[in-house]
């Protein structure tokens, strides 16, 4: 009971740094700033999260987790490639637009200040619960014979780069429809790259 | 003029063979070598990338799997250079596949001399010695193998070969280890084999001296000589040897005169009756083998010994057993020249030809072996392999007669005979494939 | 079964690699003085291939070497399937020793529909598993290690249960995987590769088709020649205790995606890839460094 509430104060508190992140950026977000956000004392702050970099580290695990929970579903699925796609890329897009601080803050922290995440979230650590889920749904469409068998990474790079491009975009205010409009013909370009 | 045909069984010689002799008036007139079996190696090949050659045609041989290994790399590399690729194998990676290749030739004597030649000489002479033979060829088997897979892990059926060298980057932990192997069956030889020490054996040079051999070796030779079987098993005295190595250079020979070779000009044809191709050079047979080895290599003693035996099974037991000492010898030298800076395999495995030919050929325990092979965008479209056991058992063509037939021609019984036929060192399995 | 068992070791379509590769057991003879050892295709016997094809040669424990076909594999005139069928009804033990008698391995590549293991094809049962599964012990590979004969025969003489597994092969030799004991294993738990082939560092089942880590066998406890494996000198384990062997592209590991695209034995990929994603992060420098290098 106390742990499982533990959890959830960690849940509001990385909640709020994502949105104060988004708005005023990553450097100029302090703790303080958080924890008057939640109504915490910075003291109490400190005793989930140790540092700001830790806190930043936590909610790169937080969000991969939430989104590979998401994919692993779709991954279970008994769906061939092509749906499996489209599903995948409505959960990033619907992500984007539900919580557009969660890919905000992989696009705009996470990916912009490395050096926050040298230590202890070098490579893949603090987000292969995401990566181990597209690792799975491309190993699962090339065993299937519905995918090219390639390297990880120009897949990898065609998938996840055109979506984070397209988020980027949207977050910039320069797409004319709304993202959902793009899903269909999105998920039929990424079909027909990766398709055998 | 009376004729009598008997047919025996030949069993005990890496699978089976079955003679039909022709007596006419009690000798032997003509012999058909059958090998029943064929087991389609180069048909399983086929399709398949030409780097799973490496691991399939070891296993044509249970005794020499390691000099297919070796000619099917060599094959491979030659079609690389066909192909186009340019590059050169370290000294490091020719000596090691020397070596491996040298441990195999060595058990494959010591077996042939100790499970075969003596029992099948002392139950024909009928003077048993009691002893067990068998467990000589176990302890130097066991001991030289384990110098060979020090380096390429295991024996038999190993695959540490690769195009542009070998898998393995041993250190001198393992440099030392073989060489303390090879010094135990060179004690072996020595107290065991030939009574003498190697390096006095080395510089015998005369016929006569062979007197003060003593061993296994110096009784077989003394049984061969007072038996006056020793010049027996006389074939056409032509010799081959396709592969090059320290041995002996490749070429061919007729008595005593020596002449180059061209791998193109060796085929094989299909035999009435028997499953196994004959392999021949320019429609000519020769014998392949130890002796070829050394007629080939000149070496001095062996010339001295055709002198007077010609290549009777005298010089064709002596010329197998010497080689181990020659070959000891040189996995010596071999362990002492070996760098272990220089890289292992010199090639990318990423970077091959996919569209080439090649030919590799190799001085296997019992003659020159040779592999074929064509590779169309990268699979096998056909592989070919030519076995010692081909040149030497083959049977009779139009034009002349096979090199063990001829060898028992004239012969009175078959179990004279089917002790000539052993003298070649006979291996089904590698006959038929 | 008398004082002494007595065993024929029978050859079909075969290479004798693992004849030969039993002769280079170093107590061989010590081994075999507990046997009464009736026919054998290399060493001298109380029995040749003649009395052995007349189906008169008594037998406890019948060693088959070499893949099976029905038809078409004579011996002294008479099928050699006929001959393994008299004696395999009266011997006590049944072994299949390699690859090629247990599951029908290379040589059952030439006609596959022809061509099987004595009581397996591939993994599958043949019509002979039923008959003789009472007395059956599967010692698969290609070819076997001396030292897993000498143990089964030691066993049987000395009259003690050994355990098998559910394709009759025993749990003492093939309870491991072949990747148990590799010399490589550090490189393998952080996912480093080797440079290429002729390295003693790295780990060869991301490039170079090593498949130790889902083969049955104990090539890495027990050493071959008592010296070393195929691993520990940098060839890749090409799974040749496996039913499925000779599977293609020895030399290269089969990937999807770059993701290997066999797991080792037991291991879901969600539980491989999180734990390969997480160790291939860490650059660590050891793992990157040569051994040692001699400068000469």
């Amino acid at each position: 009971m106390r742990k499982e509430k533990k959890l959830l104060k960690k849940e509001t508190i990385m909640q709020a740094a994502l949105e104060l992140f988004a708005i005023n950026g990553f450097h100029r977000t302090t703790i303080p700033d958080i924890a008057t956000k939640i109504g915490m004392s910075v003291g109490n702050l400190y005793n989930y999260f140790s540092s700001k970099d830790i806190l930043a580290q936590e909610i790169i695990k937080y969000t991969s987790e939430v989104l590979g929970e998401k994919i692993k579903e779709v991954n279970q699925l008994d769906i061939g490639a092509k749906e499996k796609i489209h599903k995948i890329v409505t959960i990033y897009f619907e992500t984007a637009k539900e919580q557009p601080e969660m890919i905000e803050y992989f696009l705009r922290v996470y990916l912009s200040n490395r050096e926050v995440f040298a230590d202890g979230c070098e490579g893949m650590v603090c987000v292969s619960g995401f990566i181990t889920e597209i690792m799975i749904f491309f190993d699962d469409g090339v065993s299937k014979g519905e995918l090219r068998n390639q390297d990880f990474f120009s897949a990898f790079g065609l998938f996840m780069g055109y979506l984070g491009g397209m988020v980027f975009l949207k977050g910039e205010g320069v797409l004319p429809k709304d993202i959902s409009e793009y899903i269909d013909d999105i998920a039929r370009n990424i079909y027909y790259a990766l398709k055998v | 003029m009376k004729k009598v045909r008997i047919k025996e069984l030949v069993e005990k010689i890496e699978g089976e063979a079955e003679l039909e002799f022709d007596f006419v008036d009690g000798v032997i007139d003509n012999v058909e070598i059958n090998f029943g079996f064929y087991r389609g190696i180069e048909e399983i090949l086929q399709g398949r990338d030409p780097m799973d050659a490496l691991v399939i045609t070891p296993r044509v041989c249970g005794i020499c799997n390691h000099a297919h290994l070796i000619a099917a790399v060599t094959a491979i590399e030659d079609g690389y250079k066909n192909g186009g690729l340019e590059f050169e194998l370290s000294n490091k990676a020719k000596y090691i596949r020397e070596f491996t290749l040298s441990c195999e030739l060595i058990q494959n004597h010591a077996k042939w001399f100790y499970i075969t030649i003596i029992p099948q000489l002392e139950a024909l002479l009928g003077v048993a010695s009691g002893q067990n033979h068998p467990l000589k060829a176990n302890y130097i088997s066991t001991t030289i193998t384990k110098a060979l897979a020090i380096f390429a892990g295991q024996w038999p059926h190993s695959s540490y070969v690769v195009p542009g060298g070998v898998t393995c980057d041993p250190t001198y932990l393992e440099v030392v280890q073989a060489d303390s192997l090879i010094d135990e069956v060179i004690r072996f030889f020595e107290q065991v084999v030939v009574g003498i020490d190697m390096q006095t054996y080395l510089g015998i040079d005369t016929y006569n001296q062979l007197n003060t051999l003593e061993g296994d070796f110096g009784r077989v030779l003394h049984l061969l000589r007072s038996s006056a079987l020793a010049t027996l098993g006389q074939s056409h005295d032509r010799f081959i040897v396709l592969g090059e190595s320290s041995l002996a250079p490749r070429g061919k020979a007729v008595a005593t005169t020596v002449s180059n070779v061209d791998l193109r000009y060796v085929a094989e044809s299909e035999q009435k009756g028997s499953k196994a191709k004959a392999a021949h050079y320019k429609g000519k047979f020769y014998e392949v083998g130890p002796l070829s080895r050394a007629m080939l290599a000149k070496r001095g003693l062996i010339k001295s010994l055709h002198k007077r035996h010609k290549d009777s099974i005298f010089s064709r037991i002596f010329a197998r057993i010497d080689e181990i000492a020659l070959l000891l010898q040189r996995a010596k030298q071999i362990l002492h020249l070996l760098s272990l800076d220089e890289p292992s395999c010199v090639l990318d495995m990423k970077k091959k030809p996919q569209n080439f030919s090649g030919s590799g050929a190799v001085e296997a325990a019992r003659g020159s072996l040779l592999h074929r092979l064509v590779v169309e965008d990268s699979k096998i479209k056909n592989y070919d392999i030519i076995t010692p056991t081909q040149w030497n058992l083959s049977c009779n063509s139009k034009e002349e007669t096979g090199i063990a037939i001829k060898a028992m021609q004239g012969l009175k019984g078959t179990d004279e005979a089917k002790f000539v036929f052993r003298t070649f060192d006979v291996c089904s399995v590698c006959t038929t494939q | 079964m008398g004082k002494k068992p007595k065993i024929i070791w029978l050859q079909s379509i075969t290479c004798n690699a693992n004849a030969h590769s039993f002769l280079n057991h170093p107590n061989l003879f010590s081994i075999l003085s507990h046997f009464s050892l009736q026919y054998h295709p290399v060493l001298e016997t109380s029995y040749g291939l003649k009395d052995l094809s007349e189906l008169k040669v008594p037998c406890d424990i019948l060693i088959i070497e070499g893949a099976i076909r029905e038809e078409g594999w004579k011996k002294n005139d008479i099928e050699v399937a006929q001959m393994i069928r008299h004696y395999a009804t009266r011997a006590s033990y049944i072994i299949t020793v390699g690859t090629c008698a247990t599951f029908g391995g290379i040589f059952k590549q030439k006609d596959p529909k022809k061509i099987s293991g004595f009581c397996f094809d591939n993994d599958k049962k043949t019509f002979r598993y039923d008959l003789y599964k009472e007395k059956l012990i599967s010692l698969p590979g290609c070819p076997i290690h001396p030292e897993w004969l000498s143990y089964l025969l030691l066993m049987i003489q000395s009259k003690k249960k050994i355990p098998l597994d559910g394709m009759h092969r025993p749990r003492e030799l093939y309870g491991y995987t072949v990747h148990n004991g590799c010399t490589r294993n550090e490189y393998f738990e952080w996912k480093v590769d080797t440079p290429g082939f002729g390295h003693k560092e790295g780990c060869l089942f991301y490039e170079q088709g090593c498949q130790a880590p889902y083969t049955h066998g104990s090539c890495n406890k027990i050493l071959w020649n008592d010296v070393s494996s195929k691993t520990r000198i940098g060839t890749p384990c090409f799974g040749c205790t496996e039913p499925n062997f000779p599977k293609q592209n020895f030399f290269q590991t089969e990937t999807n995606m770059g993701i290997p695209a066999q797991m080792p034995l037991g291991v879901p990929k969600r539980a491989y890839l999180m734990l390969a994603g997480v160790a291939k992060s860490f650059k660590i420098k050891r793992f990157s460094q040569t051994l040692l290098e001699y400068d000469e």
